[in-house]
């Protein structure tokens, strides 16, 4: 059963959805189960009546978010970058309709994005970056022997068809559903008016749903502007992909040069996220783990940081004050809630080891895919790379970076509050590199349809 | 109306050929410009060779330096807009603080009425780019925007999707700033000022 489920037996918070969850596909509002096994799979498509016949076949295989809170597993999604739209022969004011940013496509935006050294678009994996990648098929189920079988249904969709397969990856099957870097991840998700789920206890208030899906009003009261005609765009939203290799080797050495004991590398990782491995928050948890609490959904969110104005429980430059800083004072006039997005996180690769301290470590192939859903995906990415994670200026800690997922310059530091003094922990690395990544729009049930009748 | 802060060729030129062409241009100035140029020539010779890191494009529109970006808008008037917009500053006694400061990344901004009260130049400096935190602006300060902008000429409202267009038609792009701390921002000038007087607070103690 999943966590889901049980988070909704245990406060009986389903209510009706005024959202049309039958149009909206599930990996929008529906998390990775647990466990989780899944596949990511990039199509180019090589003309565009297979893209079309392609979208055809597809179509009856995606799963709506109809009862998304239910997790039944395995599910399909899928999603088209503006160059795969193209190959399907949308017309060209429709194309016109689509963002600049997404017109462009992820690689083309590193400025923005400050995708620069490490993470520059030239160091991606060769399927990335170059306009090939036209459809992101993800596979989601919570049994390996599912992902296999929903796989080899998507795969079966493909032939005879002139579409190829630029590259498969699998995920998840990680002991504990840990991440890379061996953190309990994906707690605190943005709570979603309407999608007919009641928050969980710390989540906030319920967001606009326009904020995340298109057509519904957002924050601003009136829904972002939507790809043309309304067929193609209403119920649809974007997907920011996103591959980081993860650095085990670098992030275990700067445990170790900083922690003599176990206990202080692990509170030193603790303050790294904000939250303890297991999920536990340092607000509720400051001084030593307490697992039951990062297991427990009703209580592992439920805090702010009201009492913690001086981050010497979470720093302020921990990774989860940077991507929700709740109420934390901030030095520019900011709205919290227009800045979040829907994280699907995805690890591939071997389990984190917290002996794995070489070089050689640092390039086997492990990290995470992340999928950031919303309605204006790529602003949004652009301003959290720009604003929280890539610099510290507006949490007040001037040049420093997000320690999880930034991009640090040469002799980076890591500032933890602490009394009398702070403690500054030099020679922070980046431990997550970019190696990949595209925008896609993620078509409504009835835009898939729509896609794969074009021209008939 | 924006301009290119600086052209590819004028990054190629040498030292020699920009003082040849002010000479070239100068000749045409009065005696007074003439013999300026003349009086400041070697110096000035020697500052364009190894000029400073050139202005740089602040997003669409717009120059930056360094942590800072500038904003110069030239806009005309409603009838009566001048009028209501003075009166709102005069309020303030011309000074739009602490509302102003609200906003966290403006360093300053001026109010110019020119041309009998028909047109105004609204200049301001700031960090980052300008519409990073638009959003923000249009969920919590958009009274305040549309307060000051309704006395400009055809401005569609904060809330409009047309209002960063506007901004850009009527914002013209500085070819010359000066910013003597570019890479402090403001939340980094404040917590300067901070530490500065936490030290001073700490030798006081332990004299």
């Amino acid at each position: 059963m999943s966590s889901v489920n049980e988070s909704a037996a245990a406060s009986g918070a389903a209510r009706e959805s005024v959202l049309d969850l039958h149009e909206i596909q599930a990996t929008v509002l529906r998390p990775r189960p647990a466990p989780y096994f899944g596949t990511h799979v990039l199509l180019r498509i090589n003309d565009a009546q297979s893209g079309r016949e392609l979208f055809r076949r597809l179509t009856p295989h995606v799963d709506s978010a109809a009862g998304w809170w239910s997790a039944k597993t395995p599910w399909l999604s899928v999603g088209i970058s503006y160059t795969g739209l193209k190959a399907l022969g949308l017309p060209e004011n429709s194309l016109q309709s689509f963002p600049e940013a997404f017109r462009e496509g992820m690689a083309a935006r590193a400025r923005q994005l400050g995708d620069t050294g490490l993470n520059d678009p030239k160091n991606w994996d060769a399927a990335y970056g170059k306009g090939e990648v036209h459809i992101g098929v993800q596979a989601f189920s919570d049994s390996e022997e599912d992902r296999r079988r929903i796989l080899g249904i998507a795969r079966e969709q493909l032939d005879g068809l002139s579409v190829s397969i630029l590259a498969m990856q699998d995920f998840g099957a990680q002991p504990g559903d840990l991440n890379p870097l061996g953190y309990k991840d994906g707690i605190d998700q943005p709570p979603i008016e309407g999608s007919g789920f009641d928050p969980l206890p710390g989540q906030g208030r319920p967001i606009k749903a326009g904020e995340f899906i298109l057509g519904y009003p957002g924050e601003a009261g009136v829904p972002v502007p939507m790809p043309q005609p309304d067929i193609l765009g209403r119920n649809g939203t974007y997907v920011g992909f996103r591959k980081y290799q993860s650095r085990v080797g670098a992030f275990n050495r700067f445990l170790r040069a900083h922690g003599n004991t176990e206990a202080e590398r692990e509170l030193l990782a603790a303050k790294l996220v904000g939250r303890w491995r297991s999920g536990a928050p340092l607000v509720l948890a400051p001084e030593v783990d307490n697992p039951a609490l990062g297991a427990d959904l009703q209580r592992n969110n439920d805090f702010n940081y009201a009492n913690d104005s001086r981050g010497r429980q979470a720093p302020f430059g921990c990774h989860i004050r940077r991507m929700n800083p709740r109420d934390s004072k901030l030095t520019r006039l900011t709205d919290v809630n227009l800045h979040r997005l829907i994280r699907r996180g995805t690890t591939y690769g071997p389990p984190y080891d917290p002996n794995a301290l070489s070089e050689a470590d640092d390039e086997v192939p492990r990290g995470a895919i992340f999928l950031f859903i919303s309605a204006k995906a790529m602003a949004t990415i652009e301003f959290l790379q720009q604003e929280w994670i890539n610099d510290g200026n507006f949490i007040g800690i001037g040049d420093e970076r997000d320690p999880i997922i930034g991009l640090q310059q040469e002799e980076a530091s890591f500032t933890i509050p602490n009394e009398p003094v702070r403690r500054r922990v030099h020679g922070i690395e980046t431990f997550n590199v970019l190696r990949g990544g595209e925008y896609f729009f993620m078509p409504s049930l009835s835009a898939l349809k729509w896609l794969a009748d074009l021209n008939s | 109306m924006s301009s290119q802060t600086q052209t590819a060729s004028d990054k190629r030129k040498t030292g020699e050929e920009k003082i040849r062409e002010l000479r070239e241009l100068f000749a045409d100035a009065n005696e007074i410009g003439k013999q300026a140029l003349e009086n400041v020539i070697a110096e000035l010779t020697s500052q364009v060779s190894e000029p400073p890191p050139a202005i740089e494009s602040a997003g669409r529109v717009g120059a930056r330096l360094g942590k800072r970006s500038e904003l110069t808008i030239i806009v005309p008037l409603v009838p009566g807009g001048a009028k209501r917009l003075k009166t709102f500053l005069r309020s303030l006694g011309g000074n739009l603080s602490p509302g102003a400061s609200k906003v966290g990344t403006l360093h300053d901004m001026r109010f110019v009425f020119f041309d009998n009260d028909t047109r105004l130049l609204f200049a301001t400096s700031f960090d980052g780019d300008w519409d990073t935190y638009i959003d923000d602006f249009i969920a919590l300060i958009p009274d305040y925007l549309d307060l000051m902008d309704s006395a400009w000429e055809g401005w569609p409202g904060i809330r409009s999707p047309e209002a960063k267009d506007y901004l850009i038609k009527h914002q013209i792009t500085a070819d010359g700033w000066f910013v003597a701390e570019p890479d402090l921002s403001l939340a980094e000038i404040q917590r300067q000022n901070r530490v500065s007087k936490a030290v001073d607070e700490f030798l006081d103690k332990i004299q």
